[in-house]
């Protein structure tokens, strides 16, 4: 069988190509919301369920328990807890990264769910499973209506 | 849960697989060709012999051919035949076997050949890039999401919920990356130490290099026939006697993240498929999907092999190692053999098949395993696919 490594992809005859589309996505109907709301108001909301109570971050339009509509709207509040977390020491090329970036599941109570988002204020060896944190925003003329509108979670009593 | 009569026994009669390397100068289509010539040649059959054909292989975006299950179905053997595409992922290359299992176990084809590749080395500069897509756009891709950012998060669940240490879980990396030094195929066998593991460079803590599985190219194919057929072709058929398939939620932030559930709910579909109560004491040699060290303890404890928390006390005993009571990655696993993703999978199935009929030469478990299984695990990190197989 003639297969065997080749470490060098110059060393053989190969070509480059590129699959062209770009794409435009919409956020959606619950994104819409949700994403005036951080950029305007500077809140994080979730939907609720009125059938079943589950509180859902990031919010949907319909619940998965009962499979039915949701239309009512909930703020969850800026505080929530660490659920799990990475420290990060690499970009998405293997570089090393001059600082590394904490990156955590962030519970809230009651809620259903949660967000991913970057934690600042705090050194890797302080985080743990648990600790309250605090969503810190941009200031509202930089906002854009993205999830980095939030700059990081902080830690928070 | 429904259970519906099977209308045929099927059997595991053929097994190829191509070397895995980081890259292979063959093509996507000369990999498959491969791999389903030499699992004909296995079992004695040429490509006049086979009425149906499973292709399996994940995104799109590695080999970067758009509708790539339908670009290799000449080398495939599929033309002018009943040829299906299963695209599930890390689960497809044991999935996409239970889609040939039913189409010979329904009486649609007498012989199905399922062939599972990734050409991963064509996406460029890395094919991370293409594992960066799959996330939300935009909850979470806007981060900088990356794949390994994930399995960090998970990892380090599990670790906390059962106050897991590093040094077990580097275990797995030792026994596997060891196990592969006896497989011809294997691109990274090695014969490391628990240190060279948590010495290994840190990506995303508590990842570090060691712990993970690298990208690859490679090719695998199995061969399903019907149990008429299956015993003109061999005197020892390897039974499909369980399979089991089951998918999480794919909102990850809604998962606890420490048990897996889809490796739980796919696992008794199988047992209870395969009338099996007991499967640690019941099967003997296991193939359990493990693209990192930590995964394939997640895995065991999923697949009840034992309670939850217990896989590295199991792995720090030997229980798991070739020579235990409960052989887990004889092959060298992912992390030693290599990971195109749907041929990983694949890889495990071949295994289990070698092991069974006692092909698997210096990799042969040391007890007589009359029943294997093998598991992938993977879509959306939600899904996982359970194999059971017996002679």
């Amino acid at each position: 069988m003639s297969l065997d490594k080749i470490s060098n992809p110059e060393a053989i005859k190969h070509w480059t190509d590129v699959i062209p589309p770009e794409y435009v996505y919409t956020v959606g109907v619950a994104g819409e919301r949700f994403f005036r709301e951080i950029k305007e108001n500077g809140r994080i909301m979730g939907t609720k369920c009125s059938k079943c109570g589950y509180i859902y971050l990031p919010p949907r339009i319909y619940c998965e328990k009962c499979f039915d509509y949701i239309d009512e709207w909930v703020d969850v509040g800026l505080k929530g807890r660490v659920y799990a977390y990475t420290v990060t020491y690499l970009d998405v090329d293997g570089s090393p990264l001059d600082k590394p970036i904490i990156f955590a599941v962030i519970k809230f109570d009651g809620v259903y769910g949660g967000l991913i988002h970057r934690l600042g204020e705090v050194e890797p060896e302080k985080v743990c499973i648990g600790m309250v944190v605090e969503a810190v925003f941009k200031d509202k003329a930089e906002r854009k209506g993205s999830i980095n509108d939030i700059k990081y979670f902080k830690p928070s009593d | 849960m429904m259970h519906f009569p099977i209308k045929r026994r099927v059997a595991v009669v053929g097994a190829g697989m191509t070397l895995y390397r980081r890259r292979l100068q063959e093509t996507t289509k000369e990999m498959v060709f491969h791999a389903v010539k030499m699992a004909l040649d296995s079992a004695g059959l040429t490509i006049k012999d086979v009425d149906a054909v499973v292709g399996g292989s994940a995104p799109d975006l590695f080999d970067g051919i758009h509708m790539k299950g339908e670009n290799v179905i000449t080398e495939a053997g599929g033309a002018l035949k009943p040829y299906l595409r299963n695209f599930t992922g890390g689960t497809t290359g044991v999935s996409q076997q239970i889609n040939a299992w039913s189409i010979v176990a329904s009486g649609l084809a007498d012989v199905c050949i399922s062939v599972s590749w990734e050409k991963m080395s064509p996406c460029h500069p890395h094919p991370q890039y293409a594992f960066w897509t799959i996330f939300d756009r935009i909850i979470e891709r806007p981060l900088g999401v990356n794949l390994v950012w994930i399995f960090a998060l998970e990892m380090n669940r599990y670790m906390h919920k059962h106050n897991i240490k590093k040094e077990d879980i580097a275990l797995v990396a030792v026994k596997n990356k060891a196990n592969a030094l006896d497989h011809p195929c294997a691109q990274l066998p090695a014969k490391i130490t628990v240190e060279d593991v948590l010495n290994s460079p840190v990506m995303c803590w508590p990842v570090q290099r060691l712990d993970i599985s690298p990208p690859s190219d490679g090719a695998s194919a199995v061969i399903f026939a019907s149990e008429d057929v299956a015993k003109k072709i061999t005197d020892t058929p390897v039974w499909v006697i369980g399979v089991g398939r089951c998918e999480d939620t794919t909102y990850w932030m809604n998962r606890d993240l420490y048990f897996p559930y889809y490796a739980y709910y796919a696992g008794q579909q199988a047992y209870s498929m395969a009338h099996i109560h007991n499967p640690r004491k019941e099967i003997d040699v296991f193939e359990i999907y493990d693209p990192f060290d930590y995964k394939e303890l997640h895995h065991m404890e999923g697949l009840r092999l034992c309670g939850k928390g217990e896989a590295p006390k199991l792995t720090r005993e030997g229980v798991t190692q070739r020579d235990g009571d409960m052989p887990v990655n004889p092959s060298g696993g992912l992390m030693g053999v290599g990971n195109p993703i749907a041929a990983g999978g694949g890889m495990k199935v071949c295994e289990i098949f070698w092991q069974l009929r006692k092909e698997a030469g210096k990799r042969q478990v040391k007890k007589d395993a009359t029943v294997g299984l093998a598991h992938a695990w993977g879509e959306l990190m939600q899904g996982s696919s359970v194999l059971i197989m017996k002679v």
